[in-house]
């Protein structure tokens, strides 16, 4: 499927999809052929209030390379209000990681509607380029 | 000084006295004359034991979480920026306002426990000792903003240059700030003790005591240290009340307070204007349990 590229690094990425949006965005980008680099993950979660920056840490510690957050547009939330939670939540764990030294791209955060297929392949364009830009994760990765 | 002890120790009997209180939470002389160490008295004649001088820079609001559960009514002696931890301590439901009473004691300042031992030791003897404990230097908040009770003189607030040890970091590089941090946190011996000693680590079940799933590992090692803090600190957004007990508590001297007044100062930059714990509004919500439509998203 993918071709490595920079002497054999392939990052590992991790996105954390909600339900109603993202993942319907995922979906409706395959039913269109749409194509986007293999070196993504999806894992579905019930709404991006769910999503803990623990999550992203978490993922980070134990060899992804990048984690995208991903869930409704404001205002589009399922259940109202779980996106702009997740917003506030990124804003302060971004600056965090920034003030650690720790490169704040790795943890992403983006609003795909369930209508935006072409957006998901963007986006997942972008994150995967930005993944071989930052190469392998060193800083907070598990040193085991 | 001398003032306030007598009085603390004529409120702290009379209250036990009277039945009004359970036990009385204030501050005993420590094992030497620079220390201060926490005293709960339940008898009225124990209350002469009760001291408040300038070494009475532990604060005790953590100590009530001992008793969220249960019935007993606690007295209570807070500085400023204990009575804001109090406040923290009400707005996340933890006790109701009717179990306390509190003793609030306009603060002068404290000093640092060992900067004045090591000062008054042969060993520090050309080091010249600051006038208070660093943390002191960036008060907002001298006078205690909840009380049923005042001692002392009003004071004014000394945040002069408060986030200047945050803009030193910041002004350095990204690999400069991960050398920097990482080397501090490898010294981290993992006690806990910031958690144990910080009054806005209030869970009952906490994240790092959890096995299933087990978020952060329990190995001492460099990347494990950088994810308890990063854990830890991001938990403290919209709760740290700058008591600076975690950095005090800290037997190896990790800079801790770099972490949370960073989270103090982007709270009120995102979010704000907000600073935790400065009046008690029944109900009100700490500001990553809130949400407005413009907040920021320009990373998005």
């Amino acid at each position: 499927m993918s071709i490595e590229k920079d002497g054999g690094f392939k990052p590992k990425i991790i996105v954390i999809a909600c339900n109603w949006c993202t993942y319907a965005g995922a979906d409706l980008a395959g039913l269109n052929h749409y194509e986007y680099p293999a070196d993504i993950r999806i894992i579905r979660v019930p709404c991006s209030g769910r999503m803990d920056p623990l999550f992203a840490l978490r993922a980070l510690n134990r060899g992804a390379d990048l984690v995208l957050l991903s869930g409704c547009h404001p205002g589009d939330c399922h259940y109202g209000t779980g996106n702009y939670y997740n917003r506030r939540r990124h804003t302060i764990m971004r600056e965090l990681m920034q003030y650690m030294g720790i490169e704040a791209d790795r943890y992403q955060t983006s609003w795909i509607s369930g209508a935006e297929g072409g957006k998901f392949q963007q986006i997942m364009e972008k994150i995967v380029a930005d993944a071989y830009r930052l190469g392998p994760n060193r800083k907070l990765r598990d040193a085991r | 000084m001398k003032d306030i002890t007598n009085k603390l120790q004529t409120i702290a009997a009379n209250l036990l006295n009277e039945g009004k209180v359970d036990v009385f939470l204030a501050w005993q002389k420590g094992v030497t004359d620079y220390q201060t160490s926490p005293l709960f008295v339940r008898k009225a004649e124990d209350a002469d034991r009760i001291v408040f001088d300038e070494y009475s820079i532990n604060n005790l609001a953590a100590a009530l979480l001992k008793y969220r559960d249960g019935h007993e009514k606690i007295g209570i002696a807070v500085k400023g920026c204990d009575s804001r931890a109090i406040v923290r301590l009400l707005e996340d439901n933890q006790f109701t306002r009717e179990r306390l009473y509190i003793v609030g004691i306009c603060c002068p300042g404290m000093k640092d426990p060992l900067k004045a031992m090591k000062a008054g030791s042969a060993l520090g003897a050309t080091e010249q000792l600051p006038e208070l404990a660093a943390k002191c230097y960036d008060c907002i908040q001298p006078n205690p903003v909840i009380y049923d009770e005042l001692l002392g003189t009003e004071q004014t607030p000394r945040a002069g240059e408060r986030f200047t040890r945050v803009a030193q970091i910041e002004a350095m590089t990204a690999d400069e700030r991960y050398a920097f941090f990482t080397h501090e946190f490898s010294k981290c011996i993992r006690c806990y003790g910031c958690r144990q000693v910080c009054p806005a680590c209030n869970c009952r079940t906490c994240i790092f005591d959890e096995m299933k799933p087990q978020w952060v590992g329990r190995e001492n090692n460099e990347t494990d240290n950088m994810m308890y803090q990063l854990v830890r600190y991001y938990h403290m957004a919209g709760r740290c009340i700058e008591c600076g007990e975690c950095e005090r508590v800290c037997p190896v001297d990790i800079p801790l307070m770099l972490l949370s007044q960073k989270l103090v100062k982007d709270v009120a930059k995102f979010f704000g204007p907000y600073e935790a714990g400065m009046e008690y509004v029944p109900g009100r919500k700490p500001p990553l349990s809130l949400y407005q439509d413009q907040d920021p998203d320009y990373f998005m």
